[in-house]
């Protein structure tokens, strides 16, 4: 492996694991601040995808599509917290698991009945189609650039909120103790159903962002939820800055180990979060 | 009576982060007796408990257990050296009953845990351990009551019932009497009392009256230091002990 | 008598004579006996989920591991072209997957709650790619099982595994002493452990016993027993592929599990029974039964937590 070629492997890594940073961290801050495991937290990702392909279809406007399946994953979100999960606080990970099993089912069984199950694909938008030079001969694409730096601002402005912000403060506080946060005088009803909201909506912009660069095909979501699992278990549950830790891990790791050792590639992840758990049971930045 | 040192810390210490929780404890207790520990709310006591069964791992220091070492065993490996514990919060099996709670206990002495062959009713010497210790907390009576039904008092009998059933030689009670009403307190005191000729009993209670009147020996322990241990006189007649309590403002004697 | 209570002992009258009857009705149809025996050999499988999370108190979303690796086992040890015997290759399979859960149980069980949710899945899915992306093991496509074995013992032989009337009492049976083991289990001393551990773990530690080890075993013991379910499935119909150890089947077998009345053991048939007939139905119904289903799910889990052993039991226990 030259230089150059490790120099884009690197970048994809990174950029993967950024893009797996911005669904996990929707997955890790529900845990967190709500106690839910949210197993149809993949098939957000898939809806944005789905989604971002149907506006696009309507419009030719990637811009306008994103922003309005992000609206919709909002509502949808809002919608789901306060119709499901709302009754599911004070249940145990089981109901929860099987609550989000049946919510899965039924995301897996819509993508069918309105999209169909061939695979789709979005044009990347003009503005991004071209590749930059990194050396004389290696090309590397604007988009994946784009993207790289697009999760890397949400990480920033999701820093931001969360240690700078009236929510931000809010979220911690449920995180460590929740009956404080009740005794404070806060509904933790529109506490939850934002952080929720927010959860899906981080999910579902990463569908988004993805879906030029990959096939949309039904099951996507379920995988990347598999991925996930894995960042948000090497991470901690709950802690973001061990979900961008972890992600970056996942994805450079990932990334190598396909072109490195192609034949176990996709074992690889789960070996090293077997290592890592057996090392830290509770995961690198568990509190 | 032998009142040879059963079990023994040296220079114990549990620091969380850079709290002291617990520090340079040294003390001995001994068989036999029971030894009361005392303090203000924060103290450290029932950090010293969870040091002394192997709940926590000391940061620092020894604990000897009939003169061996024993801070780096397995929490379940305490049980088995026979050192009981009694829990601050009610700690029993609330579905079974109160027969089967102490079977559960007795049983791991017993053997045959792992023979998925044997049914589990079916030992007589296991039901007559168990109905021994229900009668020596007096629970006799409530041998087939689901553990769910009795009183709290009667919980709290129950656990110590439990650890009894474990042929324990040390006894650790974290506030037994807590949250109970005065004759509830009264039937554990003369439970203890009955007791503390056979086992070597560390008690740990928020309830003056009951540990002056139980205690052969007294520590007095104040934000994880060591005050003063004693006979019940000598504590009582401590300067130090009577600044710390007024210092404190919590109980006072 | 071996059963707890008169919904157990109702249950147990009612179904084990039907099913042994069942293939008198079905006789014409083949296709009937072999869906039933399905549904047999899932009941094993889900009776195992049941007591590992019913009983053992140990939520693992990565059972489907062990149904897949029975099948896959019997593949990689037995000769291609040699006719091998069934009890033989029985214990192998049982033993092998039995050790397999003793080194994964290490590291899945000095977790709990939510985590080992989450990392029983992982390395279920570790298990998935590594035979999903293997050429030599057939990748996505999975093997073919040329030859079934024979089930002789010293030279008898009671039954024909390509008999399809044979095949599915003998699934019958098994799933029958699989009851009667983990009832067995249950009323043993180690049940008593276990039911221990389950309502009171800190209690248990405090008492003196090692609960990791109590747990692995019975880790080890439901594992057996899914890898046996799963080497039947692969037996009944030839060939094994990596959808058996997908996630989407220790996902349903939960369901199944919980229909059925979670910790019941005897409600696992009962959950896989209603839960296959509902599939069953809803797939003839319409092309998006996956809709219905999943809609049935969430119902199932609103409003009708105790499953069906435990309605049963609200009916018939209430004497006494």
């Amino acid at each position: 492996m030259d230089l150059a070629i490790f120099l884009v492997q690197l970048l994809n890594g990174l950029q993967y694991g950024l893009l797996l940073f911005l669904i996990a961290s929707g997955l890790t801050l529900v845990f967190g601040v709500m106690g839910i495991l949210n197993l149809a937290h993949g098939s957000m990702y898939m809806v944005g995808a789905y989604l971002a392909w149907y506006f696009f279809q309507g419009t030719e406007s990637f811009l306008f599509s994103a922003v309005i399946s992000a609206v919709i994953a909002l509502m949808l979100g809002v919608l789901i917290e306060r119709t499901l999960i709302c009754r599911m606080y004070k249940r145990n990970h089981l109901d929860q698991v099987l609550l989000t099993i049946g919510m899965i089912f039924v995301f897996n069984a819509l993508q069918s009945l309105l999209w169909g199950n061939d695979p789709l694909g979005v044009d990347v938008p003009d503005a991004l189609s071209g590749s930059l030079h990194l050396t004389g001969v290696v090309e590397y694409p604007v988009y994946r650039i784009f993207v790289a730096l697009f999760c890397v601002a949400i990480a920033a402005a999701l820093y931001f909120v969360i240690n700078r912000t009236r929510l931000g403060m809010l979220i911690r506080a449920g995180e460590s103790n929740r009956e404080m946060v009740e005794c404070l005088g806060v509904d933790i009803s529109r506490l939850y159903t934002i952080v929720f909201g927010a959860g899906v909506m981080l999910a579902t912009i990463a569908g988004v962002v993805a879906a030029p660069m990959a096939s949309i095909v039904p099951g996507m979501g379920e995988h990347v939820l598999i991925s996930c699992f894995v960042v948000v278990v090497i991470g901690g549950m709950g802690s973001i800055k061990g979900a961008l830790v972890g992600a970056l891990l996942v994805g450079v790791v990932d990334t190598f180990a396909s072109v490195v050792v192609p034949d176990v590639a996709s074992m690889i992840v789960y070996i090293l979060m077997a290592v890592i758990l057996l090392i830290k049971p509770q995961g690198l930045f568990s509190n | 009576m032998s009142h040879d040192i059963v079990l023994e810390t040296e220079a114990l210490c549990k620091y969380w982060g850079g709290i002291k929780a617990l520090d340079n404890m040294n003390l001995a207790f001994r068989a036999n007796s029971l030894h009361g520990i005392v303090g203000p709310n924060g103290a450290g006591k029932s950090t010293l408990l969870n040091l002394l069964c192997g709940t926590y791992e000391p940061t620092s220091g020894r604990i000897l257990h009939n003169g061996e070492a024993i801070d780096s065993i397995k929490p379940y490996e305490f049980a088995r050296r026979g050192i009981g514990r009694g829990f601050q919060k009610t700690n029993i099996y609330p579905s079974a009953t109160c027969l089967e709670n102490c079977c559960i206990a007795a049983q791991r002495r017993i053997g045959g845990n792992f023979n998925i062959f044997r049914w589990r009713h079916n030992d007589q010497l296991l039901k007559e351990i168990a109905d021994e210790a229900l009668q020596r907390v007096g629970l006799g009576s409530r041998r087939d009551t689901v553990a769910a039904k009795i009183s709290y008092g009667e919980q709290r009998q129950l656990e110590i019932a439990m650890v009894l059933a474990t042929a324990p030689s040390v006894l650790l009670l974290d506030e037994p009497m807590a949250g109970m009403g005065h004759e509830e307190s009264q039937l554990i005191i003369d439970l203890l009392k009955n007791l503390k000729s056979d086992y070597c009993i560390v008690l740990v209670e928020h309830d003056m009256d009951a540990v002056f009147e139980l205690s052969d020996q007294l520590t007095v322990m104040v934000n994880g230091q060591h005050l003063v241990t004693g006979t019940v006189d000598e504590v009582r007649d401590d300067v130090r002990v009577k600044e710390a309590y007024l210092g404190q403002g919590d109980e006072v004697f | 008598m071996f059963l707890t209570n008169k919904t157990e002992a109702w249950f147990f009258w009612v179904f084990f004579p039907l099913a042994l009857l069942a293939p008198l009705f079905l006789e014409q149809n083949e296709f009937y006996v072999s869906k039933i025996t399905t549904v047999v050999i899932l009941a094993i499988f889900v009776m195992s989920l049941d007591y590992l999370i019913g009983r053992c108190g140990m939520v693992t979303l990565g059972h489907s591991m062990f149904y897949g690796l029975g099948g896959y086992l019997f593949v990689m040890l037995a000769p291609e072209y040699e006719t091998v015997n069934f009890w033989v290759y029985t214990f192998y399979i049982c033993v092998i997957a039995a050790a397999i859960a003793l080194i994964v149980g290490v590291v899945v069980l000095r977790t709990s709650g939510i985590y080992m949710i989450m990392i029983t899945l992982a390395i279920a899915q570790m298990c998935f790619y590594f035979f999903s992306d293997s050429i030599h093991w057939g990748g996505n496509d999975g093997l073919f099982i040329y030859i079934k074995p024979e089930t002789s013992i010293f030279g008898l032989s009671f039954f024909d595994l390509d008999n399809v009337t044979h095949f599915y009492y003998f699934c019958l049976l098994s799933l029958f002493n699989c009851l009667v083991f983990f009832r067995m289990v249950l009323r043993s001393r180690f049940g008593r452990v276990m039911d221990a551990i389950r309502e009171n773990p800190q209690r248990t530690t405090a008492l003196g016993y090692n609960i990791f080890l109590f747990r692995l075993a019975s880790y080890a013991m439901a594992s057996a027993l899914g890898a046996y379910a799963g080497y039947l499935f692969a037996l009944q119909y030839g060939y094994v592929n990596p959808s058996m150890l997908s996630w989407q089947l220790s996902g349903t077998a939960l369901v199944m599990s919980i229909l059925g009345g979670m910790g019941t053991i005897y409600g696992a048939i009962m959950g896989t029974l209603v839960y296959e007939g509902l599939h069953y139905s809803l797939e003839h119904l319409t092309e998006h039964w996956l809709l219905l289903m999943g809609i049935f799910i969430i119902a199932l889990v609103m409003l009708f937590k105790s499953g069906i052993a435990g309605f049963l039991e609200s009916l018939l226990e209430k004497r006494s």
